[in-house]
């Protein structure tokens, strides 16, 4: 009798462990046939208008907190979806910034890539690559993509095919304490009018070290450091990793200005010259220990604004040995008279293909999409984080949703520098994009970092670099000589 | 029923006796488990090393994969990197398990315990927990705990994890003080294993300490230091968490680890094909070396 039960017992076990395993779930057989077609392959078929056939569906949607209440308002919008369209449910994954990359790049080989989610358009190249991106042009008409502006819709597209859209366009820069930058000689409001040159702010972190104080700082440490490249290279007319005509170009002798110009500041004392933690940058200027800081947003403000209220307070939240600051948001400088830019960054929702994808389901996607990059919500998010909207109806509307005491020049400052933000070349290949994306990763941050560190010169660097690049793209698809 | 035709039956019933069914079926547990869980994903990894992965229609290359992880000269730094760690990670571990194993052993049994529930601490805490501790510790800044006491004794401080001169000593010295407590059981349970008689007797023979180390421990603990020998080689060859959370490679890809290299290929560069052939290569490097292993450190022990 104990024989028979251990049998049964070890069966039941056996038969959970399969059940455990089978992925025998109604969405796998009802369109689990991997690459769906599209439009675009049968140019006979129309989307559906799920509206219209009223066919329940569960649209997944993976998002990280874009905002301190984006994940709170996300289930809002995702409930007004479904009164809208009540045969659609939004079934939202939750992740933390630490997480949600490699968590939907590990879904997205598995084939089971959430239906929608928040990417930056510097992943788009991967996930195209891995043909797991769905051209949204097969989907949307015309009319709806007309909202959003063509800047940001460009980093969202690939060869002439667009897999996501915008939802917020963030500029990064840097920022400083006003009173400090003041005495150090520096026209803030000249400076967030009209920009300056790389010789002003030299000058001017001269003037700002004190004892005990840099006067700059910038997050270098571990994976931060092609944040400088990415954000300082500007300065050195380094908008993209390529150039309009769809050459590498960052063997440019732009690159070398740059790295030079970082070499010479990093030796000076005006800068740290050991690591700073991201976390570390902004507390440096709160402390008092740092003039200016990078990488630098214009949402740093409300950040900034809460800690010196925190001081008046006397509440015990504000951070330990702090001072009250007064935040500007500044231009990065220009060297050599190179025309002034700005770095930014595009992160929108992107359609992704799983196992479940079918035309009809694609459909009901996009009008989820769609829904959750409208005009009042990029509108609500673009507002949170201190930026403009990335669509006509937003803007139509961000007034409804601005912050309330938004210094007026750090706003015209934000402003005048997301127009300044030049967007990726078009007509460029994913095979490129992930290709410089490596490149970037294993070759130029880290040796960055090196540079950083004061163990390799900045020629020795730019050699590095060409190296690796020509070996990558082929020399005659990089650029020799300089970039204007 | 010819004798034939009996002798079969028998053999038939012999084969399969009810006693062997309810082993097979207690066993298949475990194998349904390793065979999902380990064979499978073998298999799985070795087919994947030879095409370009895509989740909707993978294409096979054939080759390209290992033809593009042997010309890449990352991957040689990072084999080299991962060897260092290894080599100077794996000894010196047992070399201090081992001596704390001896020290804690002059202890009651009460105390004992007491040791080793301390030092088995960090290895029940979360890898993440730890980095994050450590990353305080190794803060480069004047205010950083470690160069606060570089700096009490007069020393210059040091860019601990950003500098290509410290970086990797960072990382031994964190899996050095952090990692000890499992082998320093194993090594406890080997010295409680050795009779009291043998000491007694060469205490007779007026062996010192030293030499009752040398010539009666140590040959009485090698099965628990090849085992833990081999061990370590496979888990410092396997390293990721402490690179991942506390240099992220660098600087100048000086601690990218052979883990940490197959993790960006697989999950941040998308290259599913070419991570499964730096993993089969890796498996290959550490099967290659604890045969050699064993071949010339097992051949008195027995198990």
């Amino acid at each position: 009798m104990k024989k028979v039960l251990a049998m049964l017992l070890v069966l039941a076990m056996v038969c959970g462990m399969l059940v455990g395993c089978s992925s025998g779930t109604k969405e796998t057989t009802d369109g689990g046939t991997g690459a769906a077609p599209t439009k675009a392959a049968d140019n006979t078929e129309e989307p559906t208008n799920p509206a219209e056939n009223a066919k329940e569906d569960t649209i997944t949607l993976m998002v990280p907190p874009v905002s301190a209440t984006y994940l709170e308002k996300v289930r809002v919008w995702a409930d007004e979806f479904h009164q809208l369209y009540p045969n659609l449910t939004i079934e939202i994954i939750e992740t933390s910034w630490d997480d949600h990359a490699e968590k939907l790049s590990t879904m997205a080989l598995a084939g089971e890539a959430p239906d929608i989610a928040e990417v930056s358009y510097s992943m788009i190249g991967t996930y195209a690559e891995l043909g797991v991106g769905i051209n949204i042009l097969d989907y949307m008409d015309e009319a709806a993509l007309a909202d959003f502006d063509k800047n940001a819709l460009d980093y969202m597209s690939l060869e002439g095919k667009t897999y996501g859209l915008p939802l917020y366009l963030s500029i990064q820069a840097i920022g400083g304490n006003k009173e400090m930058l003041e005495e150090a000689g520096v026209d803030v409001l000249d400076v967030q009018q009209n920009g300056w040159t790389f010789e002003e702010f030299k000058t001017a972190i001269a003037n700002g070290t004190k004892d005990n104080r840099f006067g700059f700082v910038f997050a270098t440490s571990a994976v931060t450091a092609s944040d400088m490249l990415n954000i300082f290279g500007i300065s050195a007319g380094l908008n993209n990793a390529f150039t309009p005509e769809l050459k590498y170009a960052y063997t440019s002798s732009n690159m070398l200005t740059f790295l030079q110009a970082i070499e010479e500041i990093s030796a000076s004392g005006y800068m740290p010259n050991y690591g700073v933690d991201a976390s570390q940058r902004m507390v440096m200027c709160q402390t008092g220990n740092a003039m200016i800081f990078g990488k630098a947003m214009p949402l740093f403000e409300g950040n900034i604004n809460k800690n010196n209220a925190a001081l008046e307070a006397k509440d015990g939240t504000a951070v330990e040995g702090s001072i009250p600051v007064q935040y500007a948001y500044l231009p990065i400088p220009t060297m050599n008279g190179i025309t002034e830019s700005c770095f930014g960054t595009v992160d929108g929702l992107m359609a992704f293909r799983n196992t479940k994808t079918t035309d009809e389901h694609l459909a009901n996607v996009m009008l989820a999409m769609n829904y959750l990059c409208s005009g009042k919500i990029a509108a609500d998010v673009a507002s949170e984080l201190y930026l403009d909207a990335v669509c006509e109806s937003g803007r139509a509307v961000i007034g409804d949703y601005l912050v309330e005491g938004r210094d007026e020049n750090n706003l015209a400052s934000a402003s005048r520098q997301m127009g300044l933000v030049v967007a990726p070349p078009t007509g460029l290949t994913a095979d490129m994009s992930s290709k410089a994306a490596t490149l970037m990763e294993q070759v130029i941050a880290p040796k960055l970092q090196a540079l950083l560190a004061g163990e390799v010169t900045a020629q020795a660097m730019y050699d590095e670099i060409c190296k690796a690049a020509y070996k990558e793209f082929g020399q005659e698809n990089c650029v020799s000589g300089a970039i204007q | 029923m010819t004798k034939k035709q009996e002798n079969k039956t028998k053999r038939k019933r012999s084969w399969i006796k009810a006693d062997d069914i309810s082993g097979y079926l207690f066993i298949s547990v475990a194998m349904i488990i390793f065979a999902a869980f380990t064979v499978y994903p073998v298999f799985s990894a070795i087919r994947t090393s030879f095409v370009e992965y895509k989740p909707f229609g993978s294409e096979f290359v054939g080759f390209e994969n290992y033809i593009e992880t042997f010309t890449n000269a990352l991957f040689y730094k990072s084999v080299k990197n991962t060897i260092v760690y290894t080599v100077v990670v794996v000894p010196l571990s047992l070399v201090i398990a081992f001596s704390i194993a001896v020290m804690v052993m002059a202890f009651r049994k009460r105390t004992q315990s007491i040791f080793k529930a301390i030092y088995y601490l960090p290895g029940i805490a979360s890898g993440v927990a730890l980095s994050v501790v450590w990353l305080w510790l190794y803060d480069s800044s004047p205010s950083g705990l470690f160069n606060r006491i570089l700096s009490f004794f007069g020393l210059s401080t040091q860019n601990w994890l950003n500098s290509s001169k410290t970086s990797m000593l960072s990382l031994i010295i964190m899996a050095l003080a952090s990692s000890q407590g499992s082998s320093i059981i194993i090594y406890v349970a080997a010295l409680l294993g050795i009779d009291n008689s043998t000491f007694e007797a060469a205490e007779l023979d007026g062996a010192s300490f030293m030499q009752k180390i040398r010539y009666i421990v140590i040959p009485l603990v090698k099965p628990s230091t090849l085992f833990l020998f081999v061990t370590g080689i496979i888990g410092s060859f396997q390293v990721f968490m402490n690179a991942y959370m506390m240099t992220g490679g660098g600087p100048d890809n000086n601690t990218t680890m052979i883990g940490l290299l197959i993790f960006n290929n697989a999950f941040v560069y998308s290259k599913y094909g070419l991570a499964c052939a730096q993993a089969i290569v890796l498996a290959i490097i550490i099967a290659a070396i604890s045969f050699v292993q064993f071949k010339l450190m097992g051949v008195d022990v027995e198990y």
